[in-house]
Order: C-alpha cells, then sequence, then structure tokens
C-alpha cells in the first residue's frame, strides 16, 4: 500500500510543480534599474467607475544607494495632460520595491500614461496605455450622402468586367498535404490580380480562410491551414499583382488621392470582391462557400471589414488593427506625435508637396473609403484585435469603429503591451473563435 | 512600416499549434460542440495481490472476466463549461470456483456533471475543475456479481492538461487528472485517483499514447472481492499503452493494452480496450 501512496503522493506534486510552472512567465532583466509595470486589469481596459492601478517593481541591480522618484503622468491620445503624480524612490543596493499606482477614475476613452524613473544612476521612461470603457467611445460618421450610390456603381462597374479566370495547378509548390494553385483574375478597370489557393487533400470540401492584404505586402501561399482552404490575394499593386501599379510603400496610399472616383483604393476594395466572386464560382476545387472567413491585419484589416460590409456572402470577419479607421480622429491623435508615423506621415508629406491640397480636400476623397463608413453594413460576426501602443492604428480609432459595427455579434481582443500588431495568444483564439462559429469540430 | 509585415508571419502559427486528437480528456470541447466516445473494453484476472502487494495464486479455474461498453457524452455548453456524461453497460463472469460462474448484465454505475476550465494557459495548456455525481443504474447490489456498489456517490476532478512543453517534444500532449471520489454508504468507499497521458503523433494521422493510473480506494471493509467493481479497499498501478488512428476530423479510433503490475487487495489484471472519438 505504501508504493502506491508515494507514488500518488510523488505524481501529485508533479502535476502541481508543472502547474506552476505553466503559470511563470519568462522575464529578461537587463539594466542597472529595472522598472516593470502591469495594469491591475490584465487588457488595460478599466470601467469609468473604478480607479485605475498599475502595479509597479522597481529593482536596483547595483550595489549603491539610489535615491530619486517615479513620476507617472497621464494624458489624453491627443497628448492633453490630465494627471501627474510622484512617489518617492529610496532604493538601497540590490533592493527592489513594489507599488500599486492609483490613477482616479477616468471618463470612456483612451490615455496614454507614462512612468518616468530619475536617480542619480539612471533616467527612463516606460509608455503604456490603457483604455475605459472602449465599447462607449463613439466617433463621428463623416458618410458623403451619396456614399452607398458611389459604392453601388462600384460594384456595376466591377460586374461589367469578365474575370478570365485562370487557375493553374502548381505541382512546384504542392506537397502531399496540400495543393496550390496560383490564380489569376481581371479585376475593376480591367487590372490583373493574382492570389494562391492551397487546398487540403485530406478531404473533399472545406471552409474558406481568405485572407486580403497589408499594406503593399506580398502574400504568399499559406501552407500551415489544414483544416482550411486558404486562399491569399495580392490586391492591385501587392504581391505578384504588379503588372500596372508597382509603387513602392511611400506613395501608394496617394495614388490619385485627389480624385475620389480614381484614387487607388477603390480599385483595391473591388479586386477584394472580385476575389469573392472568385470563391464562388470554384467550389469544384472543394470550397465550401457557406463557410468563407475574410481575414487581415492593418491594412488587410481594413480590406476585410469593407469586403464584409459589401458582401453578404462573407459569413465572418477577422482582422487586427485595421487601419484607417475613423480617419478624421486618427488625423487629431496623430497631430500629437512628436514623430510623423504611417498613414498620417504619407498623407502629410503629400499635402507639403502639393500646396493647396487642404485636409478638406484630403476628405472630400477618403470620406468614400474610410473603413468606419462602412462598419455599420457589417452584420457578420466579427472578432477584432488591437494592440494599446499601436500608433499607426490608434485603439481609439478601432474601437470607433468596432462600435459603429451593426452586428451584435461581435468580440474585441485587446493587446496592452504591442504596437501595430497582436500577439500569438490572440492568433489561438482566433483560431477557437473560427472553430467556435463554423462549428468545426 | 516594418511591424506591418510580422502580422502575416503570426498566423501562419495557428493551425500548427493545434489542440490534440484526444479532445476528450481535460481540454474544453469547445462552445456548441459535442463529443461521443463510444469503448469497448476487456478486463481478465485470475491471481490476486494481497494486502501486503503480494502476488497470490489463482485456485485453477476461477477468474475475474468484464466485458464493457461505455458511452461518454461531452457537450460545450460555453468555452469554460462543459457537460459531461458517461453510461457504462456491463457484462461479467466471476468464476468463484471451478464450475461455478456468476453471471450479471446491465447498466453500472452512470456518471454526469460538469467541467469548468478554471485557467487557460495562452490556449496552449488548460487547467479545469470537473464535478460529477455517481448514479447506479442498477436495482441491487444483491445479484449474483454486482455491478457496482450500489451507492450514490460524487467526484471532484482536477485537470491540466495542454501541449507538451517544446523543450521536451515538438509536438505531442499530456493530460493528468486527479480525482477524488467519495460514495454516500456506511462502507464508502473515499476513492482518489491520479492518471498521467502522454500522446504523441507519430504520423499526420497516427499517434502512440501512454496512460498511467494509479488507484487507491479506502473503506472499513477490508474484505478481498474479485469483483473489481464490487470491491472496497484497494489500490493498483495500471499502465496503458494505445495507439491511435484519425481518419477524418470528425472520427479517430484507439487501441490499447493494459497490465496492472502491482497493487494490494486486487487482481493482477490485464485486458485492452478500444475507443472511438466522434466529435460533431
Amino acid at each position: 500500500m505504501k508504493r502506491i501512496s508515494y507514488l500518488l503522493a510523488f505524481l501529485f506534486f508533479t502535476l502541481a510543480s508543472s502547474l506552476r510552472l505553466a503559470a511563470q512567465e519568462a522575464t529578461e532583466e537587463t539594466g542597472d534599474v529595472v522598472l516593470k509595470t502591469a495594469p491591475q486589469n490584465k487588457n488595460a481596459i478599466f470601467k469609468s467607475t473604478e480607479e485605475v492601478r498599475y502595479k509597479i517593481q522597481v529593482s536596483n541591480k547595483t550595489n549603491s544607494l539610489q535615491r530619486g522618484k517615479l513620476s507617472y503622468l497621464v494624458t489624453t491620445d491627443e497628448g492633453k495632460r490630465v494627471f501627474l503624480d510622484s512617489v518617492k524612490l529610496n532604493l538601497k543596493g540590490k533592493a527592489s520595491k513594489d507599488l500599486v499606482l492609483t490613477i482616479p477614475k477616468k471618463a470612456t476613452g483612451f490615455y496614454r500614461i507614462n512612468f518616468m524613473v530619475n536617480l542619480p544612476d539612471y533616467d527612463d521612461t516606460v509608455r503604456r496605455v490603457f483604455g475605459v470603457n472602449p465599447e462607449q467611445i463613439r466617433s463621428q460618421l463623416h458618410k458623403p450622402a451619396d456614399f452607398d450610390t458611389f459604392w453601388k456603381k462600384s460594384r456595376e462597374l466591377l460586374a461589367k468586367v469578365a474575370p478570365d479566370y485562370r487557375v493553374l495547378e502548381r505541382k512546384d509548390l504542392s506537397t502531399p498535404d496540400k495543393k496550390v494553385y496560383s490564380v489569376e483574375m481581371h479585376s475593376y478597370d480591367n487590372l490583373i490580380i493574382r492570389g494562391w489557393l492551397v487546398v487540403p487533400t485530406d478531404g473533399s470540401k472545406f471552409p474558406v480562410h481568405y485572407r486580403v492584404p497589408g499594406y503593399v505586402v506580398t502574400l504568399k501561399p499559406n501552407m500551415d491551414n489544414d483544416d482550411f482552404i486558404a486562399f491569399d490575394l495580392n490586391v492591385r499593386g501587392n504581391g505578384n499583382s504588379q503588372d500596372v501599379i508597382n509603387i513602392g510603400t511611400d506613395n501608394y496610399s496617394v495614388i490619385n488621392i485627389e480624385n475620389k472616383d480614381k484614387y487607388i483604393y477603390r480599385g483595391v476594395y473591388m479586386d477584394c470582391i472580385r476575389g469573392l466572386d472568385f470563391l464562388y464560382s470554384h467550389a469544384n476545387l472543394g470550397i465550401d462557400t457557406s463557410k468563407i472567413f475574410v481575414e487581415g491585419g492593418s491594412q488587410g484589416g481594413s480590406l476585410a471589414l469593407v469586403t464584409a460590409a459589401l458582401d453578404k456572402r462573407v459569413k465572418l470577419l477577422t482582422m487586427q488593427v485595421p487601419l484607417y479607421a475613423d480617419i478624421h480622429d486618427g488625423q487629431a491623435i496623430s497631430a500629437s506625435y512628436n514623430q510623423q508615423v504611417f498613414p498620417f506621415k504619407v498623407f502629410r508629406k503629400y499635402q507639403s508637396l502639393h500646396p493647396g491640397f487642404s485636409w478638406d480636400k484630403f476628405y472630400a476623397t477618403f470620406d468614400y473609403y474610410d473603413p468606419q463608413n462602412f462598419a455599420p453594413m457589417v452584420k457578420c460576426p466579427v472578432l477584432m484585435g488591437i494592440g494599446l501602443l499601436d500608433q499607426f492604428c490608434p485603439p481609439r480609432c478601432s474601437m470607433a469603429l468596432y462600435n459603429h459595427i451593426s452586428s451584435t455579434n461581435k468580440e474585441y481582443v485587446c493587446v496592452p503591451n504591442s504596437t501595430h500588431e497582436v500577439n500569438f495568444d490572440y492568433f489561438m483564439f482566433q483560431n477557437l473563435w473560427l472553430r467556435e462559429k463554423f462549428r468545426i469540430p | 512600416m516594418k511591424k506591418n509585415f510580422t502580422f502575416f508571419l503570426i498566423p501562419c502559427l495557428f493551425i500548427v499549434l493545434m489542440l490534440p486528437l484526444k479532445t476528450f480528456a481535460g481540454f474544453p470541447i469547445g462552445k456548441y460542440r459535442n463529443v461521443v466516445v463510444p469503448t469497448f473494453s476487456y478486463y481478465h484476472q485470475k491471481d490476486r495481490f494481497d494486502d501486503k502487494d503480494n502476488v497470490i495464486k489463482g485456485t485453477p479455474g476461477t477468474g475475474f472476466t468484464s466485458y464493457a461498453a461505455n458511452l461518454y457524452v461531452g457537450y460545450g455548453l460555453s468555452r469554460r463549461l462543459d457537460f459531461i456524461a458517461t453510461i457504462p453497460y456491463l457484462y461479467q463472469q466471476n468464476t468463484i470456483a471451478p464450475g461455478n460462474t456468476l453471471v450479471d448484465a446491465g447498466l453500472g454505475d452512470m456518471t454526469a456533471g460538469f467541467s469548468y476550465n478554471l485557467i487557460n494557459f495562452n490556449y496552449v495548456r488548460f487547467f479545469s475543475i470537473g464535478v460529477s455525481g455517481i448514479i447506479p443504474l442498477y436495482k441491487s447490489v444483491n445479484g449474483v456479481s454486482p455491478l457496482g456498489l450500489g451507492s450514490y456517490g460524487t467526484e471532484v476532478k482536477l485537470m491540466f492538461c495542454g501541449s507538451l512543453p517544446k523543450d521536451i517534444a515538438e509536438k505531442g500532449y499530456f493530460n493528468t487528472e486527479f480525482a477524488y471520489r467519495k460514495y454516500y454508504s456506511s462502507q464508502g468507499p473515499d476513492q482518489i485517483s491520479l492518471t498521467t497521458s502522454v500522446g504523441y503523433p507519430v504520423t499526420k494521422h497516427n499517434q502512440v499514447s501512454l496512460d498511467i493510473l494509479l488507484y487507491r480506494s479506502f473503506s472499513s471493509n477490508k474484505a478481498y472481492n474479485s469483483n473489481i467493481f464490487a470491491a472496497h479497499d484497494y489500490s493498483f498501478f495500471k499502465p496503458q499503452l494505445n495507439f491511435g488512428h484519425t481518419f477524418t476530423r470528425k472520427f479517430s479510433l484507439f487501441v490499447g493494452g493494459f497490465y496492472v503490475p502491482f497493487g494490494v487487495n486486487t487482481g493482477v489484471g490485464y485486458g485492452g480496450s478500444m475507443l472511438a472519438v466522434i466529435k460533431l
């Protein structure tokens, strides 16, 4: 009996130890003084009825006494100061101090918080962002009166272009588990666009992961999807669709920006619809047309949203850090940056080179393309991921867009320490979310 | 702008790290989804362990044999909460003396309850708790060879499962369960068990797995009972080796064999099982 008791105890402690290990986070500490910050709410999202709290740890790695202060400054996401406080630090050599810093309740919105350590041998600032009631964020829609007519007309023009699909099996890229096809079709303005279709060989019918690209990003065959057909479309000017438009990242978003009818994104948005046309007309390749989800990050996030808004054949939408969302507020937020970043860096540069191209003229075109104006047309389930430190797509703008989405079946994931990206956990969750929505075993 | 490009690398990872085949263990089933696992198992014993862990040879011509068909049903009520139920059907032959075989057959102890995922570690590992009720589906324990202990009971189970750490293996999964079972009768018993399973895919469709079960049952009734379903005070260690094949995303089949190399006041058992995992 003893032998089994010992074994039981041993295995139980092994289980407990492995659990403890799994809970530990890997940390890497460098420098003489280390400042660690963690929001009390893991996703850094708070309610307006609660105080905002951060857990702070300051570690003195030196042997000498460090005397100074830790200040924390809270500003709005447009840089307006709303709170400043500080605590004294008195750290003996090799000592550390744990603090909980409290910021009074805040109104709905996103806030920047800078933690500044000032010690004799060390000065540093850690920049973080937290949100308050993000689902309450409201923004004004700047939707032109003829917005719907404009896009109806665009679709009619697209429909007049015969797709002339060409599907070529690429045996050189295929594997025993996946068949790879290069796909070519004619789109808006009769431009040729291309993409990659990867079909698992282990089955006869699959749901589809339709991915649209980031800003001038080359999409290649996605070989990692065992349970979905992967369709990766390079819209005009991206990847292998650069026959006519082949321009770098510095100018892509301003091609014909002074003419709403000829702006680059009119064709780009229609390319995404043409990609759906392709999927619907090729069910013979094992495509389950009742289960198409469209996905993208950054520009791809907005393209995915626009596709789902304009075409109800999309059954699920997943997007990360959607670019250009709520472009008016995006401009105001970007104005507070010390250094300009994409996308307003490109727009401002264009303005500086084209005197007379005012913001009014910019919006006369861009209001037809702001993804936020498409959001009310999205009726399918939606998952969105955002990074709170994102300056390209400020979280307020992403949430404003999200809150305009008509679908009530929507969720968002907030990654506090990410910039213009989400993290691995998001994609693990997205995978489970898709399986749940499509009832995939 | 560089950050834009990192975007398209991450999604490539998410299918590679899919959950393993054997999703009916401590893994959350998933909202609105079902898992059905029919199992057929065979158990036989001739010899037994005494209360000092010594093997006592059985009288020639005696032994205990059980054939069991088990139906496990799981339904994902939410992302964290699953309903689970198990219904066994038993057919057993207890040969207590040469030429004297007691036979009984029927439904055994049903367990039904809920499993709740307490912590998910980055969607890679999961720590869950399960609470179930045990309901005897047979009328009496006074049959010729009882189909169970004949008492209502409760089981509380802690489960930790997920992918194997990358520094141990690139692929594969593990599942560990620590369970406490209490039967509501004067003689109990109270039971604790610890199950550890490790599975490793050898090809895209095939896997091998090893289950190790440690079981201890406490009771004031110390009498040896060759019928393992009706025994009260005993313990054993049971390793089982399995082979699994995935036919489709919805259907997998496992076959395995086990042996009891040591135990106390129980049989020196061996046997095998075949189970199908049907995901709906």
